[in-house]
C-alpha cells in the first residue's frame, strides 16, 4: 500500500524535485485537514505539473494520489497523459484499474479512465465479463451500466470493428451475442431491477438493430411475453410495467392491444378463475400476488382514455377515483388532475 | 392530520453548515477537487434558513475573498477553480499565486455554485470578467453540443451543460453557447420511462451522480438529471422567447415520471424502484415546480419524511438513521423552501409550525432564493446587457 512507503520528500529519486505546497489565503474556507502523506504527495504532484514531467514515476505518484482522492480529477488526467507519452502498456493500466474500479465503484473518474484506455485498446469483449462482476457488487450501480452501454454503442455499431487498415479487430456479433441472456439473468436475480429493464430496453430498441433481430414483428412478440410473464410474477413492479409502456410507445401499438392481459391485474384476485387454462399471451396473476395493482389500474385508465368514448372516460375516472382515494392516495392530486383534465376534453370534444 | 411532526432544528442544521464552513476532517479528503461546491451547499444553508445576515460581517468578508481568490483567468477562459488544490506557492514571495500551469483550470460546475454564492453574499461582481466567462463556457462545449467540466477534457454530461445554461442565464449573455446543438444533446438524453439519463442511451434519473460519492457520507451531486434537463429547457425557452420545446405530450410524460418518484414514504426517490432520499425531494420537486406541476406533490408527507431525515446533531441526511451533509441539508431546505406545508395549529404547536413554515420563495430554475435570483439579475450581467 502506498500510505506503508515514505513520504516524497525522504526519498532519494525525488531529491532533484522541489515541492510546491498548495497557496491558500489567510483565512481559508472549509478547509480540509490532510492528512501528511496526501499534502506530501500533492506537493510533489503541482511541482511535477509545473515542471511537465511526464515519466515512470509520475504514475507511482498519480497512483499514490488517486488512492488517497480517486474524485482528484486532475491527478486522472495527468496520469492518462503521462501514459500515452511515456508508451506505457495500457493493458496492464487495465489491470490495475480493475482493482481501483472496484473499491470506488462509485466514482465518476475510474468510470472515465477506462473509457479512455478502451478508446485506444480496442478490446470490448472481456470488457463485459468485468462489468458482469462488478455489477455482482452493486446491481444498480448507474455508472457501471451506463459504461456497459457506451461500450457496447461504441463498439457494437455496424463497421465498428474494422480498425483504420480495414481490418476486422473482433467479432461485432460476438459482443452482442449475450447481451439478453446476461439481461434476463440480471432479472432472474431481481426483477425489480430497473438498471437491467433500461438495459433490455436499450439492447432491444435502442442500439440499432442487429444480425436475427430484422423480423421486428417476431422481436415485438417476444418482448411482450416476456415482460408479461415478468409482470405476472411481479404485478407491482413499476420497472415492468414501465417497460411495457415503453415497447407499445415505441412500435406505436395502442395500449389497447393489452387490455385482456391487464384486466385481471385491475381487480381483486378472483378465487373462482381457473388456472389450468395456460394463455401464454395473458398470463394471470401468481398465486399470492397483491391485487389490485396500482400499475395496472393506472394502464387500464390510460387505455380507456385512449380509446375516448364518453363511456370510456367515465370509466376512467372510476379508476382514477379509487386510486385517489385508495390505492395511490400520496399522488391524490395528480390523479384529481387526470379527471379534470379527461372531462375538460370531453366537453371540448362534444 | 398526524401529530407526530417533530420541529425543524433550524438552529441545529445552521450550526452544520457552520461547522462545515469552518474546516472539513480528513475523511472529507475526496471534496479537495469540488470544495466550492461544498461551500455553497453550507452558505445557501444559511441562507435558506435566514441566517446569513446574522453571520457576522468580517466572516461573510472572508467567504467572498475566499471565492474570489478561486477565480482564474487563463488560457482556457476564466471561471472558479474547484479550490486551491493545483495552485501552488510561489517560491520566492508567499504572497504571490502561482496560476501558470494549465492544470489549474477553471470548472463549470464550481463557477455556477461560485456565482450562486456571492449572490447570496450580495457581491457586487465588480471584478468578475464576464467576457473571460462566455470565452470559458464557449470553449467548454463539444462538438455533440454538451460540455465539458474542464475545457479539452471530454467527461462531459448534462450536469455541464446545465451549469453553462445557468452560467449563460446570469450573465444574460448567452453567446458562448450553440443553443440548438445544445438542445439536440439534451433531447438525446431522454428515455422511454419519460425521464432524462445523463448521457445518451442511460437510465432516467431524479438525480445526480455526485462529482464523487465514493463511500463518503458528503455527497456532492449537481445534478438531478431529470431536473437538469427541465431546468435547462426553462432555460433556453426564457432566451428563446418563451418558445415551448417539449411536446404536450412529452411534459405530461415528464410530470407522470415525477410524481410517480414520490414514495409511500413521503420522500422521493431518483430512479424506478429505488429508495427515497432527501435530496431527490429537491430534485423531483423542483422539476415538478418547473413543469407548472408542484400542486402535485403531497407536501406534509414530503416534510415528514425529510423530519425523520434530521440528524441528532444537526443537518439533514439521505435517510432516516444517516449521518448528515450539506448537500442533503441545502437540497432538503431547498425543497421545504418550495413546498412549506400547510399546518394545522390544533395539530402542531406555532413553533412547529413556524420551524417549517418560515422560509421564503426559491426560484427553482436556478435554485436560489427569489430575492438571490433578482440580486444576479441586476449585478451578474455586463451593464449593458441588464
Amino acid at each position: 500500500m502506498s500510505e506503508t512507503k515514505p513520504l516524497y520528500s525522504k526519498r532519494p529519486e525525488w531529491s532533484d524535485v522541489v515541492p510546491v505546497e498548495q497557496y491558500e489565503i489567510v483565512n481559508p474556507v472549509a478547509p480540509i485537514f490532510y492528512s501528511e502523506q496526501y499534502k506530501d504527495a500533492t506537493n510533489y504532484f503541482r511541482a511535477i505539473t509545473k515542471m511537465g514531467e511526464k515519466s515512470p514515476r509520475v504514475l507511482e505518484l498519480t497512483e499514490s494520489i488517486i488512492r488517497q482522492n480517486p474524485a482528484h480529477y486532475t491527478a486522472w488526467q495527468y496520469r492518462y497523459e503521462t501514459l500515452c507519452a511515456t508508451n506505457a502498456s495500457l493493458a496492464d493500466e487495465l489491470k490495475l484499474m480493475d482493482e481501483i474500479a472496484i473499491k470506488h465503484l462509485k466514482t465518476y473518474q475510474v468510470w472515465h479512465h477506462r473509457r479512455l484506455l478502451l478508446t485506444t485498446l480496442r478490446k470490448p469483449k472481456p470488457e463485459l465479463e468485468f462489468i458482469k462482476k462488478v455489477l455482482h457488487e452493486d446491481t444498480k450501480n448507474y455508472h457501471t451500466w451506463s459504461y456497459r452501454q457506451w461500450l457496447l454503442a461504441h463498439f457494437g455499431a455496424d463497421g465498428a470493428s474494422i480498425n483504420k487498415d480495414g481490418e476486422e479487430e473482433y467479432d461485432l456479433a460476438d459482443l452482442w451475442e449475450g447481451e439478453l441472456d446476461f439481461v434476463d439473468s440480471m432479472l432472474n436475480q431481481d426483477v425489480r431491477n430497473n438498471s437491467a429493464w433500461h438495459h433490455r430496453f436499450f439492447v432491444v430498441w435502442g442500439c440499432g438493430i442487429r444480425e436475427g433481430e430484422q423480423d421486428r414483428e417476431r422481436v415485438f412478440k417476444r418482448e411482450l411475453i416476456y415482460v408479461k410473464q415478468n409482470i405476472s410474477l411481479a404485478p407491482n413492479n413499476p420497472s415492468a410495467w414501465n417497460y411495457l409502456r415503453g415497447i407499445l410507445k415505441s412500435t406505436k401499438t395502442p395500449l389497447s392491444s393489452v387490455s385482456t392481459f391487464v384486466l385481471p391485474y385491475t381487480r381483486p384476485r378472483d378465487p373462482t378463475a381457473s388456472r389450468d387454462i395456460v394463455d401464454l399471451e395473458n398470463p394471470p396473476p401468481s398465486e399470492g400476488a397483491d391485487l389490485p395493482s396500482v400499475q395496472a389500474v393506472e394502464f387500464l385508465a390510460d387505455i380507456l382514455e385512449e380509446k375516448g368514448s364518453e363511456s370510456d372516460i367515465n370509466q376512467a375516472v372510476e379508476l382514477w377515483k379509487s386510486l385517489a382515494t385508495e390505492l395511490d392516495t400520496i399522488r391524490r392530486k395528480y390523479w384529481e388532475h387526470r379527471i379534470r383534465d379527461a372531462h375538460l376534453k370531453l366537453k371540448a370534444s362534444k | 392530520m398526524n401529530t407526530t411532526l417533530p420541529a425543524l432544528s433550524r438552529i441545529g442544521h445552521a450550526n452544520h453548515c457552520k461547522r462545515c464552513l469552518t474546516g472539513l476532517p480528513v475523511s472529507q479528503t475526496d471534496m479537495d477537487a469540488q470544495r466550492l461546491a461544498l461551500v455553497f451547499y453550507c452558505i445557501g444553508g444559511l441562507d435558506l434558513l435566514g441566517m446569513i445576515q446574522d453571520i457576522p460581517e468580517v466572516d461573510r468578508r472572508a467567504w467572498k475573498d475566499w471565492i474570489w481568490a478561486q477565480f482564474t483567468n487563463g488560457p482556457s477562459g476564466s471561471g472558479f477553480r474547484p479550490s486551491p488544490f493545483m495552485t501552488g506557492q510561489a517560491t520566492t514571495d508567499d504572497l504571490v499565486v502561482d496560476q501558470t500551469t494549465a492544470y489549474d483550470a477553471p470548472h463549470i460546475i464550481m463557477t455556477y455554485t461560485a456565482l450562486l454564492s456571492l449572490a447570496i453574499l450580495r457581491d457586487d461582481f465588480s471584478q468578475l470578467n464576464r467576457q473571460g466567462v462566455v470565452e470559458f463556457i464557449r470553449r467548454s462545449q463539444n462538438d455533440d453540443g454538451s460540455f465539458s467540466t474542464v475545457p479539452g477534457r471530454n467527461e462531459s454530461d448534462l450536469r455541464t451543460l446545465y451549469c453553462a445554461f445557468a452560467i449563460s442565464s446570469m450573465l444574460n449573455d448567452w453567446s458562448g453557447i450553440d443553443i440548438a446543438k445544445a438542445l439536440r444533446f439534451v433531447s438525446s438524453c431522454r428515455t422511454y420511462e419519460g425521464g432524462y439519463g445523463q448521457s445518451p442511451f442511460c437510465e432516467a434519473q431524479g438525480e445526480v451522480v455526485a462529482l464523487s460519492q465514493m463511500s463518503s457520507r458528503i455527497n456532492l451531486a449537481i445534478g438531478g438529471t431529470t431536473y437538469i434537463a427541465v431546468a435547462s429547457l426553462s432555460l433556453a425557452s426564457s432566451a428563446m422567447g418563451g418558445k415551448e420545446i417539449l411536446t404536450p405530450e412529452e411534459k405530461e410524460e415528464t410530470i407522470h415520471w415525477l410524481v410517480s418518484k414520490q414514495a409511500v414514504t413521503g420522500g422521493f426517490c431518483g430512479r424506478t424502484g429505488k429508495e427515497a432520499d432527501a435530496c431527490y425531494c429537491f430534485w423531483c420537486g423542483a422539476a415538478l415546480k418547473i413543469l407548472g406541476a408542484g400542486k402535485f406533490v403531497d407536501r406534509y408527507s414530503m416534510v415528514e419524511f425529510l423530519g425523520r431525515c434530521q440528524f441528532k446533531y444537526g443537518g439533514i441526511a439521505k435517510a432516516p438513521g444517516e449521518s448528515a451533509d450539506p448537500y442533503h441539508t441545502y437540497l432538503s431546505l431547498a425543497a421545504i423552501s418550495m413546498y412549506p406545508p400547510a399546518l394545522d395549529e390544533g395539530s402542531v404547536s406555532p413553533k412547529v409550525k413556524q420551524s417549517w413554515t418560515s422560509f421564503s420563495p426559491l426560484d427553482p430554475v436556478l435554485n436560489a432564493r427569489e430575492e438571490t435570483v433578482d440580486w444576479i439579475r441586476r449585478h451578474v450581467p455586463q451593464p449593458s446587457h441588464r
